[in-house]
């Protein structure tokens, strides 16, 4: 199981109700592909960036979605047939998640070590840094 | 240039920046450069989102290119990891290509 973060933009041409039937058809793709939502954000109509197929927006809808590889390329490969489906983008978040949690951590561990040094920067660096440099290597 | 309050370094971050940081002292004569620090160290944002357009946008200059480096100060590692998250934003026309 892997975390995907998915957007998909629907054309603006249909109304509100209608967007959401599309958007809910893939969300049923996912959820039958053994998926499980874990966020869920309609952006709503939004401006775009440049023109695609000369739509100046689109309905923005969002998951956080945690599932099987297989699930989230047939949701994208059916989005990428529609043709009320302007873009779509699927990515695959928690490697850099976890990546990003455990620098965090690290921070935080080496900012216990070494607290942060004081506004006025007399002296002290040298002496300061010897002590830290042995310690960094094990953690 | 936004960046702004650039006088406490980022303690922490030290590592992350890859050592290479040897601006200290202004380059060129007559001129005080302000001290750039990337803004991911000082505020200690690990994960660049591609889905925050607002934070992206102050990376993009009018013409809708991504701000080089040597400019915002950001460190080699969260450049790498905003370029791809501008990268990402555009394909999904959060952000521009170009403008003009």
């Amino acid at each position: 199981m892997r975390l995907y973060d998915i957007v998909v933009l629907v054309t603006p041409d249909l109304s509100d109700e209608d967007a959401a039937k599309v958007v809910a058809e893939y969300r049923k793709i996912l959820v039958d592909g053994g998926a499980t939502v874990v966020k869920e954000e309609p952006w709503g109509k939004r401006r775009l960036a440049f023109p695609i197929l000369r739509k100046r927006d689109a309905y923005y809808h969002y998951w956080q979605v945690e599932s099987a590889p297989a699930a989230v390329a047939e949701a994208e490969r059916r989005m990428g047939l529609s043709d009320q489906v302007l873009r779509h983008l699927a990515v695959r978040v928690d490697e850099e998640l976890t990546r990003a949690a455990k620098m965090a951590e690290r921070l935080r561990l080496k900012a216990i070590k070494r607290p942060p040094r004081p506004a006025s920067a007399t002296g002290a660096a040298p002496g300061e840094a010897s002590p830290a440099a042995p310690e960094r290597s094990e953690s | 240039m936004r960046m702004g309050g650039g006088s406490g370094r980022p303690t922490g971050a030290r590592g992350a920046a890859a050592g290479k940081d040897g601006k200290g002292g202004p380059r060129k004569k007559f001129f005080v450069r302000r001290r750039k620090v990337c803004k991911f160290c000082a505020e200690k944002i690990e994960y660049i989102d591609w889905k925050d357009v607002k934070m992206l946008q102050g990376f993009i200059p009018e013409r809708g290119k991504i701000l080089p480096r040597r400019i915002s100060g950001t460190c080699a590692l969260h450049q790498r990891k905003l370029q791809t998250a501008i990268k990402r934003a555009r394909s999904i026309a959060l952000l521009p290509y170009a403008t003009d």
